[in-house]
């Protein structure tokens, strides 16, 4: 019973909030802002007749500034999460994925519905390229087809890259909460079995 | 995006204010972290990088440190600017036009990958994406070549046997210039015995850019 309490602690703390609160308006919009719009410009120009050389152009300035910013600015805002690509000395990358450790997360904390904008514009906006790649490639543009294959490969890094933050990081809590319910559990036993009648508060803290 | 840093205030203020707001991370155990870092920092950074790195270009010396911070800012802009100023050129009385600007992108990205993956199946020392970085970077030269051509083309409007000379110099002065920055990057990251086999297709690489801005521009 008292492990059971202490471990619902432990899960709580680290839990996103469920405040529906935004204190990065600003993140938010510009989170979203560039691949809407590259979406937008492109389901547009492939409906009228502006020029492919202007459209491909905006749609590309778009997503690369949305790369950058979703890579850099808004996944760290918004749900603490970063990747990045690291050069050792010899010439070997490595990538690292990192994410905010328990004690800043109780400082800077994730609110749930700052991840649900975070996560749902990180995956929608591939899957819609996704769409638009086939109707590309059946449609025979194959013109229109470089600039799909460009939005995918710059939302799709960050998918990846964040994606694989969010497991990593899951992973690290999931260790942390099995050593630390390991050690909790170690600890009544051993404490039932010196002295049957052991406070339980001494065991939470 | 003002992202205030916060201050723990755990600890008496005293001394450098500024010296305790960056040693934030540090007490809440994170060594080495840019999670919290202020947005204009990050933006700051990283113009800085670029902008360091045509730098390099212009005046090429080596860098091992700046060659390991890669970014493909500076290639996709030249990209665009080279795609941009070729594709807009159409021989009227030939009826060839100009390559097309998916073309031009495609020439340079494709190309800028084949060169790397050729470099690294050579097994030089160099990521991926650093070489992608350098090689894109190293256009700069034969960008600022085009555009000289470019305004010498609208200054004279018909075609004269100066004209042609004065773009195949601007052309080998930049090809000259690409090539010679690439290598001064990229020679040390291949083995000894087989440099050739590695710079024989950078100066491929180049030579077809140089080619589309002789011709084209």
């Amino acid at each position: 019973m008292d492990t059971d309490d202490t471990v619902l602690e432990f899960g709580s703390e680290h839990q996103p909030k469920m405040k529906k609160t935004i204190i990065h308006p600003i993140a938010c919009f510009f989170h979203l802002i560039f691949r809407v719009s590259a979406l937008v410009v492109y389901i547009f120009c492939g409906w009228s007749d502006a020029g492919f050389v202007t459209s491909f152009i905006i749609i590309l300035l778009l997503l690369s500034a949305d790369f950058w910013t979703v890579k850099n600015v808004t996944g760290r805002l918004l749900v603490g999460l970063r990747w990045w690509n690291k050069v050792a000395e010899g010439g070997e990358s490595a990538w690292v994925f990192e994410s905010r450790k328990p004690a800043s997360l109780k400082k800077h904390p994730v609110y749930k519905a700052e991840s649900m904008i975070f996560w749902l514009g990180l995956i929608l906006p591939p899957v819609l390229w996704f769409l638009m790649l086939f109707s590309a490639l059946f449609g025979f543009n194959f013109h229109w087809l470089a600039v799909v294959v460009v939005a995918l490969i710059l939302n799709g890094a960050n998918l990846f890259g964040y994606v694989r933050c969010k497991f990593k990081s899951r992973g690290q809590i999931g260790s942390l909460a099995t050593k630390y319910i390991g050690a909790q559990l170690f600890k009544s036993m051993q404490s039932s079995e010196g002295s049957e009648g052991a406070k339980p508060s001494s065991t939470t803290f | 995006m003002a992202d205030f840093q916060e201050v723990s205030y755990n600890s008496p203020i005293e001394g450098e204010i500024s010296e305790n707001a960056g040693n934030a991370h540090e007490e809440d155990g994170e060594e080495l972290t840019t999670l919290d870092e202020p947005v204009k920092d990050t933006v700051l950074r990283d113009l800085k990088a670029v902008a360091q790195k045509f730098s390099h270009i212009v005046y090429p010396r080596k860098n091992s440190v700046l060659l390991r911070d890669w970014d493909l800012w500076g290639p996709l802009i030249l990209c665009v600017i080279m795609a941009f100023l070729l594709q807009g050129v159409k021989d009227e009385k030939t009826g060839g036009g100009g390559p097309q600007f998916a073309q031009v992108f495609v020439v340079v990205w494709v190309g800028a990958g084949i060169v790397t993956l050729n470099s690294q199946l050579l097994g030089g020392h160099i990521s991926f994406f650093q070489s992608v970085c350098v090689l894109g970077y190293c256009m700069f030269p034969l960008v600022v070549a085009m555009v000289f051509c470019w305004t010498v083309v609208k200054l004279i409007s018909h075609q004269t046997a100066i004209l042609v000379v004065l773009r195949l110099i601007f052309t080998s002065v930049g090809y000259g210039w690409s090539i010679f920055a690439s290598l001064t990057f990229l020679g040390d990251s291949q083995p000894v015995g087989r440099k050739a086999l590695a710079v024989y297709p950078i100066c491929l690489f180049y030579f077809i850019l140089a080619w589309m801005v002789a011709t084209y521009s």
